[in-house]
């Protein structure tokens, strides 16, 4: 017989029943390590970089605080050494044919299978999660974003023929990101044509890793570039020609001070902010399953945050005695033990979560904290706070991680209304077993993800994104492709920085209109006023512009509109917005198609203004013509909307919705007054949205023509319509907070005010830069982009089973 | 705790609000069974442990008393001697829970155990007053059930009553937490999951269902019910989760041969395997194993 090992704790552990732990061997991690000296800088067009004279940061072990490695932290000529070599890279990836990309893509998920060990321990020792969620939840899922994205880099000439790769994307990431967050973005960038430099705080090597697995396979290394730095680099990284995209996820106020910072430099940025999200407990749901929801919206490391809790009033009671159960069992220790549920995120999240509670506990909430928790620093117990009034400066705070703050509701009613009243829209989950109420609440909670009796689902089929100030990027699914993609053939768009820009005056004030000779009009004018809430009304400011004709005579006045007139035109469309938004497709496409008609009647009147506005007989005609096709080609697109992912894994399916914004403000182009105006409009209203428009700064009277006819057609306040100095216009829209969206159609410096003012409740915009769009053209006047602009979508989890 | 359950009247409207998502049920079933929750000595532990929650079974239709002799050996010297030795475990008395065979056989296995000085039970179909109740309570409602249930409560008089539900059969989830309370509230003492000579038998997507109603029921009599899985149980891996399961969803209190128990046949060969090789850092071989 074998020579024996005794154990002598045995007898104890057996009388106990405890739980030991169940180390995760980091022993390749180390070597890793070891194999850069400890010393890791940045990995750029496939090598390894580490360049003299950087400032150094050393990161530590976040339990044991023994140094783990010193990352090089880059300067901005790391970033345009970066930014080059994906440049480079971008020439030839993206005229790949798109099976290549995908066999690559494949290719770098078998890698990554060859190195799973290395992975998990790696990234657990730096970040401190715990090592089972990495290793059962992260890596495979990292495994089948690359597979699905090979598929749809293999379809793509066929799916995506009409879109072609952005460019060079920029990736900025916060210090406390997994780096599922950085696949996320990465592999449809890839995927799509694009190529990536990732800017990772200095405290993270997996991004590294992961560039240098992708770099070794391929023949253009440089698709993936990684650097450690600080965020405060982004502006640099924009300021390097072919950067075309930003995109950033961290912090709420970050992403706010990115997106003021970036105005003006040309390229998109796209937002994913705050990590909070929400659970609704109802009194049909199962309550103990719920409650296993709540352990995976907050108190496991799959949850990047804190969970705002709304209970039922007639189950508080029993769901919070579970919920304080179940917290006496959640086990916290070192990331690298199998056996615990939580691990640390460092001291920052450790200060952030003690601030919260402590001010809550302030305010007049009730804390109450369990589970088994080393008593030193890095670790924060689950903590339940209750009890906080709604007038307390943290019920409106975001939650951190791992914190839950629950409220009680009495009705469904009451609980939207309690959701929805928060600045945030990323994810939510709704328990509940009837289902009639389950799919009401899902539909109605302004979020980018709702889970119906489950919380924190993925899938690489499915979108996930956000509303609100959560930012308005995606990733998953289709949506997750476009935000890489642009309509083939148009150009990239130039950088429109103005460094003189003045923020603060840009707009400010209406420049006085003097009274004009008498009008000369030998057609019939469309009645004064702007048209607000179905009709024609007097501006504010009870004064006139003029407007001229192509050889400088009077056209006629219109209405001067001004801040309050901007106030009033959003309110009536608020007021509006939500009868419209549950029209049936068929409803709306039949007024788009009445539009259509009644423009079509008013040809004559609308052909003899443009061609007074120097138009061509067959031109005016043309433009008319066109217009009414657009209206009745959106009319008809409004039945094609969402669908449903299939999602491995799931019984049950999963809806990709397609949710109308809200109210969308639109300033429309000086050119193309007739055509341009109607091309925004129309799928702004076949999505479901209410929309402020300004029209043509200088030729207005067109837009107003039709407005005639939408008095008589459209729901008051669907449409408004106000005149006026286009720059003062666009700044009262701009800074608006209940403004959804802006579509901005005009000069450079107003297209940077437009991107800076957005940041105040993070609304998307579009807008052209200065440069001229092709409005007669199928692509830049009626394509594919402007349906995805004009509405957001929503994935609804609907799991299946009894 | 004869009469405690027998007096309170039934409460259908509990029963009639319950819910159960499965799909969720599922998911933390999955969880549950993801997670390696013990290793080394703790692992050695829990399995010993393990060892004194199990029902050591036989119900083959070849039964002789020849090997129902050897079942009664094994149940009393579950683990090799040296190897409890080793582990400084061999003066606490570890024997499995019980000893479970056909009604036919159990004159042997008594006769068999008291051979081996020893008073560890025999369970068996009827000599202990088990009773299989109606499995479908869709023709005849749960009032009919409980009413059927409690006949035989009165009938075992100060004998333990286990209520096997035929899980497989049920039709939901919904329905395993309704058919829990009803026996629970007839006056069970124990509720057991479908046997291993049924198709469906211990699920974890059942059995946390099951866990969650006798939790319910404490918190609303103060009376603790057992619970059983039996079927299905084979590997060593498998007890740990049923453990940790029962330590998650009901605590350390239901973690004694009175609350739970393993209905399992090959399952203690599998355990003593695990710690021969926990004791002796190598995998056992057939022979180095006596045999049940």
């Amino acid at each position: 017989m074998a020579a024996t090992r005794v154990e002598p704790r045995a007898r104890e552990i057996f009388s106990t029943l405890e739980y030991g732990p169940v180390p995760e061997s980091h022993a390749c991690a180390l070597a890793w390590l070891d194999t850069h000296d400890r010393l890791l800088g940045h990995y750029v067009n496939g090598k390894w970089q580490k360049p003299e004279h950087r400032n150094a940061a050393s990161c530590q072990d976040p339990v044991t605080g023994e140094n783990l490695a010193t990352f090089l932290q880059a300067q901005e000529k790391d970033v345009g050494a970066a930014v080059q070599a994906a440049r480079t890279a971008f020439e030839s990836w993206s005229q790949l044919p798109g099976t290549t990309r995908a066999q690559y893509l494949t290719r770098l998920a078998k890698m990554i299978q060859k190195h799973l060990r290395l992975l998990w321990t790696l990234e657990s020792l730096f970040t401190g999660r715990a090592v089972r969620e990495i290793r059962d939840g992260d890596i495979p899922l990292a495994q089948q974003l690359l597979q699905y994205h090979a598929i749809q880099a293999h379809i793509q000439e066929e799916a995506l023929a009409d879109w072609e790769p952005m460019g060079v994307v920029g990736l900025i990431l916060p210090p406390t990101f997994s780096f599922m967050d950085m696949m996320w973005r990465v592999c449809p960038a890839l995927a799509v044509g694009c190529t990536v430099v990732a800017l990772v705080p200095p405290s993270s090597p997996t991004p590294l890793l992961l560039a240098q697995l992708a770099g070794e396979l391929s023949p253009f290394p440089g698709i993936l570039n990684v650097l450690s730095g600080p965020t405060s680099l982004a502006p640099a990284l924009v300021s390097w020609p072919g950067v075309q995209k930003v995109v950033f996820c961290g912090a709420v106020e970050e992403g706010r001070a990115l997106r003021r910072s970036l105005a003006g430099k040309g390229a998109t940025l796209g937002l994913a902010l705050g990590t909070e999200s929400l659970l609704l407990l109802t009194d049909s749901a199962d309550v103990d399953s719920a409650v296993e929801g709540v352990v995976d919206a907050a108190w496991s490391d799959r949850s990047p945050g804190g969970l705002r809790l709304l209970i039922q009033e007639s189950v508080w009671d029993e769901a919070v005695r579970r919920l304080q159960g179940r917290m006496g069992r959640l086990r916290s220790g070192r990331g690298l033990d199998g056996a615990v549920d939580m691990g640390t995120r460092g001291a920052a999240a450790h200060d952030l979560a003690q601030c919260y509670v402590r001010e809550a506990q302030s305010q007049g909430g009730e804390v109450f904290q369990a589970g088994d928790i080393p008593s030193n620093n890095p670790f924060f117990p689950p903590t339940l706070i209750s009890g906080l009034p709604p007038a307390a400066p943290c019920f409106q705070a975001e939650v951190p991680w791992p914190v839950v703050v629950a409220f009680p509701f009495r009705t469904a009613k009451e609980a939207l209304a309690l959701a929805n009243g928060t600045p945030r829209g990323g994810s939510a989950s709704v328990w509940s077993e009837r289902l009639g109420q389950a799919l009401e609440l899902g539909y109605r909670l302004l979020a980018g993800t709702v889970w119906i009796n489950a919380h924190g689902l993925q899938d690489p089929a499915v979108p996930i994104g956000g509303c609100k100030e959560s930012g308005s990027s995606w990733h998953g699914g289709p949506d997750g492709l476009y935000e890489y993609l642009r309509p083939l053939g148009t150009p990239p768009q130039p950088p429109y920085f103005c460094e003189s820009l003045n923020y603060d005056t840009f707009g400010l004030a209406v420049p006085s209109t003097l009274p004009a000779e008498l009008e000369i009009g030998s057609s019939p004018e469309p009645p004064y006023g702007l048209f607000v809430g179905g009709r024609f009304q007097a501006p504010g400011a009870r004064s006139s512009r003029p407007i001229q004709d192509s050889s400088g005579n009077l056209h006629g006045y219109v209405a001067e509109g001004g801040a309050k007139d901007i106030r009033g035109a959003v309110e009536a469309a608020h007021q509006a917005a939500p009868g419209w938004a549950v029209q049936s497709p068929a409803s709306r496409a039949s007024l788009l198609w009445a539009l259509a008609a009644a423009l079509e009647r008013r040809t004559p009147a609308l052909v003899s203004r443009l061609e007074r506005q120097g138009a061509e007989l067959k031109a005016a005609r043309a433009e008319v013509e066109l217009s009414v096709r657009r209206l009745r080609k959106w009319g008809a697109q409004v039945q094609a909307q969402g669908h449903t992912p299939q999602v491995a894994g799931l019984k049950g399916p999963v809806l990709r919705l397609r949710e109308p914004l809200g109210v969308l403000a639109i300033v429309c182009p000086n050119e193309w007054p007739l055509l341009a105006f109607v091309s925004l409009l129309a799928p702004a209203l076949a999505h479901g949205n209410a929309v402020v428009l300004v029209p043509s700064e200088t030729c207005p009277l067109l837009a107003l023509e039709v407005c005639q006819d939408m008095a008589s057609l459209c729901p008051a306040g669907l449409v408004n319509v106000v005149t006026g100095d286009r720059d003062h216009l666009t700044r009262c829209l701009a800074l608006h907070q209940d403004i959804q969206a802006l579509w901005y159609f005009g000069s450079a410096q107003g297209s940077q005010f437009v991107e800076w003012a957005s940041a105040g409740n993070l609304k998307p915009v579009w807008v052209n830069g200065g440069s001229l769009r092709a409005w007669d053209q199928q692509t830049e006047g009626a394509g594919p982009e402007l349906g995805l602009r004009a509405a957001r979508t929503k994935a609804l989890w609907v799991p299946m089973g009894d | 705790s004869l009469c405690r359950a027998l007096l309170s009247p039934p409460d259908l409207s509990w029963i009639s609000r319950a819910q159960v998502n499965q799909p969720a049920v599922l998911r933390r079933a999955e969880q549950v069974q993801a997670r390696q929750a013990v290793k080394k000595a703790w692992q050695a532990a829990w399995l010993l442990k393990a060892v004194t929650f199990i029902d050591l079974t036989t119900l083959s239709g070849d039964d002789t008393s020849s090997n129902v002799q050897r079942l009664c050996y094994k149940a009393k010297y579950p683990i090799r001697e040296d190897l409890l030795k080793a582990l400084n475990m061999h003066d606490k008395g570890i024997t499995t829970a019980a000893v479970c065979v056909y009604p036919a056989r159990v004159c042997d296995a008594v006769k068999a155990l008291k051979a081996a000085g020893c008073d560890i039970p025999v369970a068996s179909g009827e000599t202990r007053g088990y009773g299989r109740c109606h499995p479908n309570p869709h023709g005849i409602g749960w009032e009919h059930l409980q009413k059927e249930i409690r006949q035989f409560r009165k009938a075992s008089g100060d004998a333990r009553v286990k209520t096997i539900l035929a899980t497989g059969e049920l039709g939901s989830l919904t329905n395993v937490y309704k058919a829990s309370l009803v026996a629970m509230m007839a006056g069970s003492d124990f509720i057991k999951t479908s046997t291993g000579k049924e198709t469906v038998n211990a699920t974890l997507p059942v059995a946390i269902v099951m866990l969650r109603a006798i939790r319910d029921f404490f918190w609303k009599t103060g009376t603790k019910v057992g619970f059983k899985p039996a079927g299905g149980i084979r590997t060593a891996k498998d007890a740990l989760v049923w453990l940790s399961l029962v330590k998650e969803e009901l605590g350390d209190e239901w973690l004694t041969p009175e609350l739970f128990r393993i209905g399992a046949s090959s399952l203690l060969s599998d355990i003593e395997r695990q710690i021969y090789h926990h004791v002796t850092g190598r995998y056992a071989a057939y022979h180095d194993l006596p045999m049940s």
